[in-house]
C-alpha cells in the first residue's frame, strides 16, 4: 500500500508569489495514493524539515514529494529528512517549482499554478514507482599509481608519500625524470632544473 | 629526483610500462611490464666499466642526437636509477650473437643477457596520469626549415642541451655542423603552435617564456651575439613572466613579428628569409645558428593509455579534465587524476601545481577506508538478459562486461552469457538501458517504468 | 475569424528531456537569472541525454504531447 504525502513549499515569497500554493497542496490531495498534502513557508528550513519528519510518522507515509525549489539545491537536504525519519532517501522526488515555475513564468500566475500541478501529479506518478535503494561498499586499496616520472609525476608521487600512503611511480624510460631533467636554467628566475 | 627514489613509500619502476588496467575507482588492477634491461638491478653497482668499454655508439636520446651513447648505457651521468640498461636494437651480442665485453668486464657479474621482462599485478586506490609532452615533429612538415637536414637548425632541446654544463659541448653554444660558436642566433617561434596548416590550432604556452630565456643565454655566453626571435605574438601571462621578456629585450635581443618564409644554406651561413609585419616589409637574415621552437603534443603512447583507463582527449589526444574550471584535475573515469602536460600544454609552474592538486585528490580518496557507492546504476535482470553486448559498447564508462552463468534448464545444465554491471564503475546514465533490446537492463532510480509514469502524468 | 480565435486559444503542450547536468542545470539557471519563456514546457529530469529511450518520446506522442525535446 502506498503512502505518499505531498509538501508544497513557498520559499516565502519566491514560489507562493507566483504560485497559488494553497490552490497547488488542494490538488495534490486528488492524486493517486496521495494520502496528505501541505504547504509551508521554507520547507528546507528546520521547522520545515520537522515538519515532514512529523507527516510521515504521523500519516505512516512511504513515499514523499517536495514540491519547491530545483532538486540540484536541495534534493540532498530532503534526502537526509526522509531518511531520519526512518523512510529510505530514495523513496524521494522533488518537484521543481522555484527555478522552472514561479521565476520563469512571474507573470502568469494562472498558468504557473497549473504548470506547478502538472509537475507535482508527474513526481507522485514517479515515486509511486520508486524502489528503496541502498548505497553498495566498497573498500580502498590505501596505495597510489603514478604514471610518468616526469616532474608532475615526481612531484606528485612525493606528496602522496609524504602523506604516508604508498605509491608507485612507472616510468618507461630507464630513468626518471622527464623532459625537466634536460633542461639548463629555467625561467623566470633562472634557477637549476635539477 | 633522488628524494623519490630513495622515499621509503615509493617504488620506483623505470624501463616498466602499464599494459592493463580493470576494476574501478579504490580498486583498480594494473598489470605493468618491467621490460628487461639485461641488468641485474640487485647486483650491478653503477661502476660504469661496461659503457665505458661497449664498442657500438649510437645516437644518445638524452642529447637530442647531439652526442653518442654506448649500446649498454644510462641516459646520463644523474640518472635515477644508475643502472644501465642494453639497447636490444643496437647491442652484438643481441643484433649479431658476438661481443659480449660487457659481461666480461663486469665486476659485479651483473650484465644477465638471459633476463627475461618481468610482469606485475598490483592493486591500486587512486591513479594519477602525469605522461607529460613530447615536441611536434616538425622535420617531417616543414620543408620551409629544411625538413631538419640542415645540421645547424636545432630545435629547443637541442639547444636546451647546448646550454647545459653537462651536456654534448660542456654548456657551450656551439653549432653541430663545425663546433664554431654562433654570432647570430635566430629563433623560429610557433613552428608547429597556431599553425592548423601544418600543425596544431592551439598555442603551446611555455615557448615564450623558454625561447625568452634561450635569447638571454645567448647573449650571455656570446659577447656581441646578435639574437633574431621570430614571434606570430608575446605571450607571457605569469608573475614576473613579462619583466623577464623584458629584461630580455633590454638586453639585445631583437623580436621581429612576422613568420619565417624559408631557410636556407649559403656557404657557412643559414639564410633566414622572413617578414617583418610591423614594418610590412620583408627581413632577410644572415644566421649561424637557427632554432626552431616546436609545439608541445602529448607524449606518444597517449592513445593506448586513453583506451585502458577510459580517459576522453580532446581533438590532439591531451586527456580531457572532468570540467575545465572546477573539476581541473578530475577526469570523468573517478579514481583517475590528471597532472602535467598531458593534460594541456604548460611550463614547469603550472605542472607543479597541478600535480600537486592531482595528488591531493588522490590522498583525499586513499585517506577514506571505504567509499559508498551511488545506488543509481545500472541492474540487469539476468534472466531476460540474452548476453548480447550491445550494452558492452555502448557503456562510456566500462562498467558493463559478460560473464557466463550456469543455470538449469529442463533437467539439464547449460551455461550462457549475460551483462554484468560493475557498480563502483557505472555512473548511472543509462545508455546501456537504453541500448538493450529485451529490457533486461534498467537504471535504479530512473526505471523504465518511473519515466514512462512520469510522462503519462505530465500529459494527462 | 473563427480559425484566428482558435488559433490564439490553442496551447501546444511540450514535453522536454533535460539531463540532470547541463541541460536541467540550464533551466535552472534561466529561472535563476529571471528569463521568462511560455510555460507550455514540461520539464522530465534525466541523469543524461543518453537515458532518453525512444520509447518515452513515441508515449509522450501518444499522450498527447505536440512537441518533444530532447537536451543534454
Amino acid at each position: 500500500m502506498k503512502r505518499v504525502g505531498v509538501f508544497v513549499c513557498h520559499c516565502g515569497s519566491n514560489i507562493a508569489g507566483v504560485v497559488d500554493v494553497k490552490k497547488v497542496a488542494e490538488a495534490a490531495k486528488e492524486f493517486r495514493d496521495v494520502v496528505f498534502a501541505t504547504d509551508y513557508e521554507y520547507m528546507c528550513s528546520d521547522p520545515g524539515q520537522e515538519l515532514i519528519r512529523k507527516a510521515i510518522n504521523e500519516h505512516q507515509l512511504n513515499r514523499v514529494v517536495v514540491a519547491s525549489c530545483s532538486p540540484r539545491l536541495h534534493e540532498e537536504t530532503f534526502r537526509r529528512c526522509c531518511e531520519s525519519a526512518g523512510l529510505n532517501p530514495y523513496l524521494f522526488e522533488m518537484a521543481n517549482l522555484r527555478e522552472q515555475v514561479a521565476w520563469c513564468h512571474a507573470k502568469d500566475k494562472e498558468a504557473a499554478t497549473a504548470k506547478a500541478i502538472e509537475l507535482i501529479r508527474g513526481a507522485v506518478a514517479k515515486v509511486r514507482r520508486s524502489a528503496p535503494l541502498t548505497p553498495g561498499v566498497v573498500p580502498i586499496t590505501k596505495k597510489a599509481l603514478v604514471i610518468g616520472g616526469g616532474i608532475a609525476g615526481i612531484q606528485a608521487a612525493l606528496d602522496i608519500a609524504d602523506a604516508g600512503y604508498k605509491v608507485t611511480l612507472v616510468e618507461r624510460e630507464p630513468t626518471i625524470g622527464g623532459a625537466m631533467v634536460k633542461l639548463d636554467k629555467t625561467f623566470p628566475t633562472l634557477d637549476c632544473s635539477a | 629526483m633522488v628524494a623519490a627514489a630513495r622515499h621509503p613509500n615509493i617504488e620506483l619502476l623505470t624501463y616498466s610500462e602499464v599494459e592493463d588496467v580493470s576494476g574501478y575507482v579504490g580498486n583498480f588492477e594494473v598489470t605493468i611490464r618491467k621490460k628487461a634491461r639485461k641488468v641485474d638491478a640487485t647486483k650491478c653497482r653503477g661502476c660504469g666499466v661496461c659503457w665505458e668499454k661497449c664498442p657500438t655508439k649510437v645516437d644518445s636520446e638524452f642529447e637530442q642526437g647531439l652526442a653518442k651513447r654506448k649500446a649498454i648505457y644510462i641516459p646520463f651521468a644523474q640518472a635515477v636509477p644508475a643502472i644501465p640498461v642494453i639497447d636490444q636494437e643496437h647491442c652484438l651480442y643481441f643484433t649479431k650473437g658476438r661481443c659480449g665485453v660487457c659481461q666480461k668486464v663486469c665486476p659485479a657479474k651483473a650484465i644477465d643477457y638471459e633476463q627475461q621482462d618481468e610482469i606485475i599485478k598490483d592493486k591500486f586506490g587512486a591513479i594519477i596520469v602525469a605522461t607529460g609532452f613530447e615536441l611536434f615533429n616538425w622535420r617531417e612538415v616543414y620543408g620551409e626549415y629544411g625538413y631538419g637536414k640542415y645540421p645547424d637548425v636545432i630545435d629547443s632541446m637541442q639547444f636546451e642541451r647546448l646550454n647545459v654544463s653537462s651536456g654534448p659541448t660542456g654548456g657551450k653554444i656551439l653549432r653541430p655542423s663545425d663546433g664554431r660558436e654562433p654570432k647570430t642566433v635566430v629563433f623560429i617561434k610557433c613552428v608547429g603552435s597556431r599553425d592548423e596548416a601544418k600543425g596544431k590550432s592551439y598555442c603551446s604556452r611555455a615557448c615564450c617564456m623558454y625561447t625568452a630565456k634561450h635569447a638571454h643565454q645567448v647573449l650571455e655566453k656570446i659577447p656581441g651575439a646578435q639574437v633574431i626571435v621570430f614571434y606570430m605574438d608575446i605571450r607571457t601571462p605569469g608573475k614576473a613572466y613579462e619583466e623577464f621578456l623584458e629584461r630580455t629585450i633590454h638586453e639585445g635581443a631583437i623580436y621581429v613579428r612576422g613568420r619565417v618564409s624559408k631557410v636556407f644554406p649559403e656557404g657557412d651561413k643559414l639564410i633566414v628569409k622572413g617578414e617583418d609585419t610591423l614594418l610590412g616589409r620583408p627581413v632577410e637574415v644572415a644566421a649561424d645558428l637557427v632554432v626552431v621552437v616546436p609545439a608541445m603534443v602529448p607524449s606518444r603512447g597517449w592513445d593506448k593509455l586513453a583506451k585502458m583507463l577510459g580517459l576522453q582527449t580532446d581533438k590532439d589526444g591531451f586527456f580531457q579534465e572532468a570540467h575545465p574550471k572546477l573539476r581541473p584535475v578530475e577526469t570523468f573515469t573517478a579514481g583517475v587524476f590528471l597532472a602535467g602536460a598531458c593534460q594541456g600544454p604548460k611550463d614547469i609552474p603550472d605542472t607543479v601545481a597541478q600535480a600537486s592538486a592531482a595528488a591531493a585528490k588522490a590522498i583525499l580518496l586513499l585517506s577514506k577506508d571505504e567509499m559508498a557507492t551511488e545506488p543509481m546504476v545500472a541492474s540487469v535482470d539476468q534472466s531476460v538478459c540474452a548476453g548480447c553486448g550491445l550494452c558492452v559498447e555502448v557503456c562510456p564508462y566500462k562498467a558493463i562486461s559478460l560473464t557466463t552463468i550456469a543455470e538449469r534448464v529442463g533437467g539439464r545444465e547449460i551455461t550462457r552469457q549475460v551483462a554484468t554491471v560493475n557498480t563502483g564503475l557505472c555512473q548511472g546514465c543509462g545508455s546501456c538501458a537504453v541500448t538493450c533490446p529485451s529490457s533486461a537492463m534498467n537504471l535504479k532510480g530512473f526505471t523504465n517504468e518511473q519515466i514512462l509514469a512520469e510522462v503519462d502524468a505530465i500529459c494527462l | 475569424m473563427s480559425i484566428a480565435a482558435e488559433e490564439k486559444q490553442w496551447e501546444p503542450k511540450i514535453v522536454a528531456f533535460c539531463c540532470h547536468w547541463c541541460s536541467y542545470a540550464a533551466a535552472d539557471l534561466a529561472g535563476l537569472s529571471r528569463l521568462q519563456y511560455p510555460p507550455n514546457v514540461r520539464i522530465i529530469r534525466v541523469p543524461c541525454s543518453g537515458r532518453v529511450n525512444p520509447q518515452f518520446v513515441l508515449r509522450a506522442f501518444q499522450r498527447g504531447a505536440d512537441g518533444v525535446l530532447v537536451a543534454g
